[in-house]
């Protein structure tokens, strides 16, 4: 009971209020409805700066930025609010059709709609948050079984910690794959207008031997050089070097 | 003379795009020549049949400066076709003398694009010189010194013979009230072209241009200058702290002989100069910090945001209607003030009425410094019987920035005489025709933008749990880890109940002594010696693991040489004696005196610390 007000307070901390009000976002949204798409773009950029967490600030900003002709940046928003709201079907259609204008699709071919929509049912963040709590769940029953050692409540709790154990553990499983294997971790998008060469090493020294269309979801290999990302493209299977400038990160 | 420009170019188009696009887009200027110290409206009007239309996409224009001046939008429904235009209108400065083109202006909705053709415009040297009137770039000539008269001494900003000031005419504001800024460009030589001005970028502030720019000459210092003011309406977003951040003006300088600025050939004489004499330079002002009070409480419940003057009116396009006809029921907002942000006034309960949807249109005004407007929400209402029906006021709030008080105004009552309509026409169709046949995908497109102002609940306490730091897991983990000690502990307590018992042993009879002593004190010997005699057996009894109070003193004994065969004989000649004694004494109460039972209680301690040392596993 006594650490019930210290987490609910690191938890309201971590956890601002709205940075901007609905006012701001109506003019936003009227700019776009009047076709003054980079005003609204200006907007909506303000909005993910404030509130970084609100998926809607991205989904509106792509679709300013697919009014204005640009497709990678759209994909980008799109995908980032893809990454915060998956089970949003207004942001699953935006970025599916983004992605089809580039050749791409949210969907891979050969994989049942729903289980892709189950696969991407939690965002990153819920399952984090989901194993972050079962651990919690997990160490308290865990303590009440000990505690309570040789009785009956002792083992009903001894077995909740053990289920809270495992589905903590897939939760992390469920997670990580995610992360390895999911087109939107430790991805990028190619934003840079008429897409990006793909060259063999960090430099301009090196050769092109591929390029990367505008809009083309990447997964980054390596970052630390200065200038340049090792991105591979999973579904031709090449890897190589690209700009950092031509490649954003989602 | 007005050259009109839309009708060759809108024909060209319509013969060249394809038969169902509806977006146009035209263009025209007020003039084909202007001086070079003058200006150009540049009228973009599009025209499309949805309720938006997008804004035109102007080309980077390097021979001109452009500034925004405002826009008026009109929407037109007849029979359920919705048809919308808007005119954009520009002001342009011509910074170089010659023939200058506006390269084609494009909008484009997101399927079809519309372009415009090339507009030239003559630019010609200015008339002689004015006094009031005098364009930036415009050298000015410095007055010779009286004789006799002391030149004054140029102060501050002033002896730089360039320099730029920008500065608000109000420090505080509330969100949406206007604050006007002004950049003035100072000039006392002579420069090879306009200057270019690259606005400044704003936090929690939005800007609108308060065209045109204003020319003149002042005496600073003693010495003259020509400058140019850009004016800007600024708006406060919301409360807080708001800045105008440097801005820059870049001017080219000669750098070589200075041209006489009063020359009346002096812009051809600048023209003969090579590009290569020339020198750009950029001036930048300082940041602006501005305070933004918030809005004061309470707020009317109707009141969406809006700051300004504002009146209210309502109209309908028609005073009578049959059942089932659409109505066009307009509600303008207009006044002094931000109309953008402005949202639609709710309406009243209209039981009498089905209500479609709202669409907006929008007419901005920026006369004597002042943006105003006029804002029209359009519904569309259904009357759902016949008779005389009436439409309630309708009530808007918004706050007055100068009283400081929030107001609300309404519309007058609008009256709708209904007549009965025939049967078929109780259903609404915006396009006429296609009531009867089944939906048709025409196309596909993104969705609409979101209202939606806030991060969902549940991704705002995921994102919170995962920003608790590393430390904040740690008391659940020990928690646990005090729980699996406490619960091994426990168990082998359990597991080994002789092993506690030996190691308590001592405790507890010291335990037992302080509580006789107590006994002793208070008189109660009898008592005192109980308590000894039962510690004594229960000490004996903890250090064997069997209950040594059933046995006689020699089985004890016995039992003790058996449990501990290092025990000397003195220790078992000990507890033989004290348990002689206490046996005596516990059986003959009469011969238990207050002196000997305190003996009895030290010796009884005596002991224990000696088979504390004899009696080790």
């Amino acid at each position: 009971m006594s650490l019930a007000k210290p987490l609910l307070l690191l938890l309201l901390l971590a956890a601002p209020a709205a940075a901007y009000d609905r006012s701001e976002l109506a003019e936003f949204n009227d700019l776009y409805r009047t076709g003054r798409y980079e005003e609204a773009l200006t907007g909506y950029r303000d909005i993910v700066a404030k509130e970084p967490e609100d998926p809607w600030g991205y989904y509106n900003a792509g679709n300013a930025l697919f009014r204005l002709n640009r497709p990678g940046e759209a994909v980008l928003y799109y995908a980032k609010a893809f990454r915060l709201d998956p089970r949003s079907s207004d942001i699953r259609a935006n970025l599916d059709f983004a992605l089809r204008q580039t050749g791409q699709t949210l969907v891979p071919e050969n994989v049942p709609a729903f289980l892709h929509y189950l696969y991407y049912f939690f965002s990153e963040a819920e399952l984090k948050a989901l194993a972050i709590l079962l651990f919690w769940l997990a160490c308290l029953a865990g303590t009440a079984g000990f505690l309570l050692d040789g009785s009956r409540p002792g083992l009903a709790a001894g077995r909740a910690a053990a289920a809270a154990a495992a589905l903590m553990l897939l939760s992390l499983g469920w997670l990580e794959a995610r992360r390895a294997a999911s087109p939107f971790s430790e991805a990028g998008v190619v934003t840079k207008q008429g897409g990006t060469r793909m060259l063999s090493g960090p430099g301009e020294n090196f050769k092109t031997y591929a390029s990367a269309p505008e809009g083309r979801l990447v997964k980054i290999l390596d970052a630390a050089d200065d200038n340049y990302y090792e991105i591979g493209l999973p579904r031709e299977g090449i890897k190589g070097w690209a700009l950092k400038s031509d490649v954003t990160r989602i | 003379m007005k050259r009109l420009l839309s009708a060759l170019p809108a024909l060209l188009l319509a013969l060249a795009a394809p038969a169902r696009a509806n977006l146009s887009v035209t263009a025209e200027t007020d003039r084909g020549t202007v001086e070079i110290n003058g200006s150009v409206y540049l009228t973009v009007t599009v025209s499309g049949d949805s309720a938006s239309v997008p804004e035109p996409k102007l080309p980077n224009m390097q021979n001109f400066n452009v500034y925004d001046s405002g826009r008026s939008q009109s929407i037109s429904i007849i029979n359920g076709r919705i048809t919308t235009t808007v005119s954009f209108t520009y002001i342009l400065t011509p910074r170089f003398l010659g023939l200058q083109r506006i390269p084609s202006i494009s909008v484009f909705n997101g399927k079809e694009k519309a372009v415009t053709p090339e507009i030239e415009i003559n630019v010609v040297k200015a008339g002689q010189p004015r006094q009031q009137a005098q364009p930036a770039g415009r050298p000015v000539r410095r007055p010779p010194p009286a004789a006799g008269r002391p030149q004054p001494a140029a102060a501050g900003a002033a002896a730089d013979p360039i320099f730029i000031k920008a500065e608000t005419d109000r420090r505080t504001a509330y969100p949406g009230e206007q604050i006007d800024l002004s950049v003035k460009f100072y000039t006392s030589v002579p420069l090879s072209s306009n200057p270019q001005y690259v606005p400044p970028s704003y936090k929690n502030l939005i800007a609108e241009d308060l065209p045109p720019v204003r020319n003149g000459e002042t005496d600073i210092g003693g010495t003259r200058y020509a400058y140019s003011e850009i004016r800007t309406a600024l708006f406060a977003l919301s409360p807080g702290p708001a800045e105008v951040r440097p801005m820059t003006v870049e001017v080219q300088v000669p750098s070589g002989q200075p041209v006489d600025p009063f020359d009346p050939n002096f812009f051809q004489n600048m023209m003969a100069m090579t590009g290569g004499q020339g020198q750009t330079k950029d001036f930048h002002t300082e940041p602006i910090r501005l305070d933004i009070k918030p809005l004061p409480s309470p707020q009317p419940e109707d009141f969406s945001g809006a700051v300004g003057n504002y009146a209210v009116t309502a109209s309908a396009d028609r005073a009578e209607a049959k059942t089932g006809e659409a109505v066009n029921f307009s509600v303008a907002i207009a006044g002094s003030g931000n109309l953008k942000p402005v949202t639609a006034p709710k309406l009243p309960d209209l039981p009498d009425f089905k209500v479609f949807d709202t669409m907006s249109s929008l007419d901005i005004k920026k006369e004597g410094d002042v943006i105003s407007g006029k804002k029209t929400f359009t519904y569309i209402l259904v009357p759902r019987a016949a008779g005389r029906k009436t439409v309630p006021p309708v009530s808007f709030s918004f706050f007055d920035p100068r009283a400081g008080v929030y107001r609300t105004v309404k519309t007058d009552p609008v009256v709708l005489q209904v007549d009965k309509g025939e049967e078929g026409a109780k259903s609404v169709y915006f396009t006429p025709g296609q009531g009867q046949t089944s939906v048709t995908a025409s196309g596909t497109d993104i969705r609409y933008v979101s209202d939606r102002a806030n991060t969902p609940g549940l991704a705002r306490v995921a994102a919170g749990i995962g920003a608790l730091p590393l430390w904040a897991h740690v008391p659940p983990l020990v928690l646990l880890a005090l729980a699996f000690w406490t619960a091994r502990l426990n168990r082998f307590k359990s597991a080994n109940p002789l092993l506690f018992r030996f190691r308590r042993a001592r405790s507890e009879a010291f335990r037992d002594i302080e509580e006789a002593r107590a006994l002793i004190k208070a008189g109660k010997n009898n008592e005192a010696v109980s308590v000894i005699y039962d510690s004594f057996m229960d000490y004996l009894s903890d250090k064997c693991g069997e209950k040594v109070g059933a046995l006689t003193m020699k089985k004890a004994a016995d039992l003790v040489r058996a449990r501990f065969p290092r025990a000397s004989d003195r220790a078992l000649d000990d507890i033989r004696e004290l348990w002689a004694a206490l046996e005596l004494r516990h059986f003959s109460p009469e011969a238990s005196a207050a002196e000997g039972t305190s003996d009895l209680a030290g010796k009884y301690e005596l002991l224990i610390e000696l088979l504390e040392k004899e009696l080790r596993k």
